[in-house]
């Protein structure tokens, strides 16, 4: 990941100054949007093919189960190699993806016993291996920075302050030795601890360690005083490296397997006689969501992560009849609730709209609650599916109905003479909804009313005709 | 079979070409089952080329079964299956697959063209999309099935009977030698079924193989010139003329003559 991160800073100050760069990521507005952009688009991409696949729910199992993943790796990684990984760390990542494949895994081995269905297995799993992730967090992994509301709803706000330092320039890294002059020695007692005794207890044996002794990055030595050369850095917030690489591989992928993720979406059977592998693309699938559900959890918590998956899917899903259009859909609708959802939890509705009080919240709830309105506008305002739409189309055919009724009435009994009085006899309407049929008919010019006497006219005719003909 | 040594020593020289002895389809002893229940028994059948099948046989039967095992969708507990006298695995582009109508969401984000041109996704080598040709291709197939009209509609916007007739489309856009249909004319009204046979009976003209999971007893006779009968096991498969008798429609369906008679009317 450090090395992806070097070649982004690299990139970057290429693009812009150094300066720039720094105010850029510095804002923590800014590191935010990011961030919460670069974790919609993967996770709305996939989101589509997950909801399509009746797998909603999978994501949701993923990303409370990466946690596991997260804490074995951590543990391995500190206590048989004595490294301190953070959650950029691709041992983690790769650790976290494995958990993913394991959950599902897990859930289809309860499926295939035949004895419960894909939702309880997936209930049966996921709490499961979650379980364990808190019991193992609790048990083996001391003072590691998880408190609850970073598990809960993730880190995004502060994202920017969690970078690396990038040197910008030929510096030299410091090295530290035990005869360096620099070095700091000193004594430790071997034995204090375990014999219980004072290390003024003339018992006590000690050793000399040197304290500061290592490799320091120019920054670092800056900053510990080993040089006086003041490096220029970029700082560089690591979730924004860790979300950007994980949308490069979720992009990737879905644009390199695009037709075959399609085929065993629709139709497993057919791709599986075509030559195709629905289950090994599966996994490889559900390994991508994996990732994505990692890079999600360190910034939106592992609660949440279901929403980056599937609001803007559904959202995407009301609006279009292609799959490949869905795809995109799904990503920008996700992008601009993260985007907005920002702005909601500073306060200020789609950016502008300012809210009453005091208003400073969670951002990535916020980036939630901003694509559920997404999808509460278009449910409602959908030109093809949408309520409103619907709604307005019922009550056009229901009023073409009544009108076409009562213009068959007067077809009908042609020869006789009607005025309201008799045709409220007839049909048995209610007189108000009577006078706004009629009303309705003479306006469009369908019936003529001479004298109270109502007939129909040429254009009634023809309209009547064509209400049958489309009816048979 | 009495003709067995001669078709392997045939179907060496591999499927193409018009070799009218070459069979098209040939199990051998095979089992498949469910959770150790075998849903299909030891099943061994040789279709010849050009024939127009019908597979008859009760609900549960293991049509179904016996299909998908050809396919390779469901593993074989034994026995071997070979199309042109080649593993499936290697003869994937010489068999074409109309499903049962059930066996996919219709609510898919997909338009009818789409769907038909996934008939020829097996040609496209992994990066390729289907281009200007492909969905030329799968037109052409939608004209002959009359759904041209519908190219760009929303699969879900279509009556069971285009929803069917998408299908055969799709499985003829991929010009296969042998076909292989589950209950095309399940839920399709007297025309669409008129049209179906018109486009098997092409299908027979232009020396395909097709294999017709099939219910009505009634038509047998009409459309098929081939017959199986399965029940679990192979009752009996032939020429329809042979095979379709009221003897072996009784081992079929067990129970009593007067239902039987009732279904296959006075055909046989
Ligand atoms: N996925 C499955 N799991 C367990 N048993 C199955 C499965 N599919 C089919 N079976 C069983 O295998 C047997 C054969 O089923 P199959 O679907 O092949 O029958 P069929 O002849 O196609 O019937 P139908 O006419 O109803 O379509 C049946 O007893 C069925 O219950
Ligand atoms: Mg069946």
């Amino acid at each position: 990941m450090y090395g992806i991160e070097q070649l982004l800073v690299e990139l970057a100050t290429r693009l812009a100054s150094i300066e720039a760069v720094n105010a850029f990521f510095r804002d923590p507005r800014t590191t935010a949007r990011v961030v919460g952009v670069l974790i919609a688009i993967p996770a709305g991409m996939l989101g589509s093919f997950l909801l399509l696949r009746g797998m909603a729910l999978t994501s949701d199992a993923i990303s409370h189960t990466v946690l596991l993943g997260i804490v074995v790796a951590f543990i391995i990684m500190t206590r048989f190699f004595r490294m301190e990984p953070d959650l950029s760390s691709p041992w983690l990542i790769i650790g976290a993806a494995g958990a993913g494949v394991v959950t599902v895994i897990l859930t289809e081995l309860v499926q295939a016993s035949g004895l419960m269905k894909q939702d309880a297995a997936l209930g049966l799993a996921f709490p499961f291996l979650f379980a364990l992730a808190v019991i193992f967090v609790a048990r083996y992994v001391e003072n590691v920075h998880m408190d609850e509301d970073a598990v809960m709803v993730g880190e995004i706000g502060v994202a920017w302050a969690n970078t690396n330092s990038h040197p910008i320039g030929d510096y030299e890294s410091v090295v530290i030795t035990a005869d360096d002059p620099r070095a700091e020695i000193v004594r430790r007692c071997v034995n204090c601890v375990r014999d219980q005794i004072n290390p003024r207890d003339p018992a006590a044996e000690f050793i000399e360690v040197c304290s500061n002794c290592g490799e320091y990055s120019p920054g670092e030595a800056y900053r510990a005083g080993f040089t006086t050369v003041r490096p220029v850095l970029v700082y560089w917030p690591k979730s924004v490296t860790v979300a950007l690489v994980m949308a490069l591989v979720a992009s990737l992928f879905i644009a390199i397997f695009f037709k075959e993720l399609k085929i065993t979406t629709f139709d497993p059977e057919l791709a599986r006689s075509l030559g195709y592998r629905p289950t090994a693309l599966n996994y490889a699938l559900m390994v991508v969501v994996s990732l994505v559900a990692v890079g999600a959890f360190d910034a939106v918590g592992s609660i949440l992560v279901i929403a980056f998956f599937i609001i803007p899917a559904a959202t995407a899903y009301l609006l279009t009849n292609r799959l490949s259009r869905m795809v995109a859909l799904s990503a920008a609708l996700g992008s601009a609730g993260a985007f907005w959802g920002y702005d909601l939890a500073r306060g200020r509705l789609f950016g502008v709209l300012p809210l009453p009080g005091d208003w400073d919240t969670s951002i990535s709830a916020s980036m939630v609650i901003m694509m559920m309105v997404l999808f509460v506008v278009v449910l409602l305002a959908s030109p093809r599916s949408g309520l409103v739409a619907v709604w307005a189309r019922r009550r056009r055919q229901r009023r073409t109905f009544v009108d076409m009724v009562l213009l068959g009435h007067l077809d009908h009994h042609i020869n006789r003479v009607f005025s309201r009085e008799s045709l409220e006899a007839h049909i048995g309407w209610q007189p108000e909804k009577l006078a706004a049929v009629l009303d309705r008919l003479e306006r469009s010019g369908r019936i003529e009313i001479d004298a109270g006497r109502i007939n129909i006219s040429r254009r009634g005719h023809t309209s009547l005709a064509a209400f049958r003909a489309s009816t048979t | 079979m009495a003709h067995q040594g001669e078709h392997n020593r045939m179907t060496d020289n591999n499927g193409g070409g018009g070799n009218a002895a070459l069979l098209a389809l040939e199990i051998e002893d095979l089992t498949v089952a469910y959770h150790s229940k075998p849903a299909i028994w030891d099943v061994d059948l040789t279709v010849p080329q050009g024939v127009l099948m019908a597979l008859v046989g009760p609900n549960g039967a293991g049509k179904s079964t016996l299909i998908k095992a050809v396919l390779g969708l469901i593993p074989r507990a034994a026995g071997s299956v070979s199309v042109f006298g080649k593993p499936y695995e290697r003869a994937r582009d010489l068999v074409g697959y109309v499903p049962q109508r059930g066996s996919v969401d219709w609510d898919f984000p997909t338009t009818v063209l789409d769907v038909v041109t996934m008939g020829l996704y097996g040609g496209l080598g992994l990066l390729k999309r289907p281009g200007k040709r492909e969905r030329e291709l799968a037109m052409y197939a939608l004209e002959q099935v009359s759904l041209q009209d519908f190219a760009g509609r929303q699969i879900s916007q279509l009556s069971g009977g285009q929803q069917q007739r998408t299908f055969l489309a799709r499985a003829l856009v991929q010009d296969a030698r042998l076909y292989l249909m589950d209950e095309p004319f399940a839920a399709v009204d007297a025309v669409t079924e008129r049209a179906i046979v018109t486009i098997l009976k092409e299908l027979q003209h232009r020396q395909r193989t097709v294999v017709v999971v099939h219910h009505d007893l009634q038509t047998v006779t009409d459309y098929f010139d081939w017959t199986t009968l399965l029940n679990v096991e192979i009752v009996a498969s032939g020429p329809t003329d042979t095979t379709f008798t009221e003897e072996n429609l009784r081992k079929t369906y067990g129970g009593s003559i007067a239902t039987v008679n009732a279904i296959a009317g006075g055909d046989s």
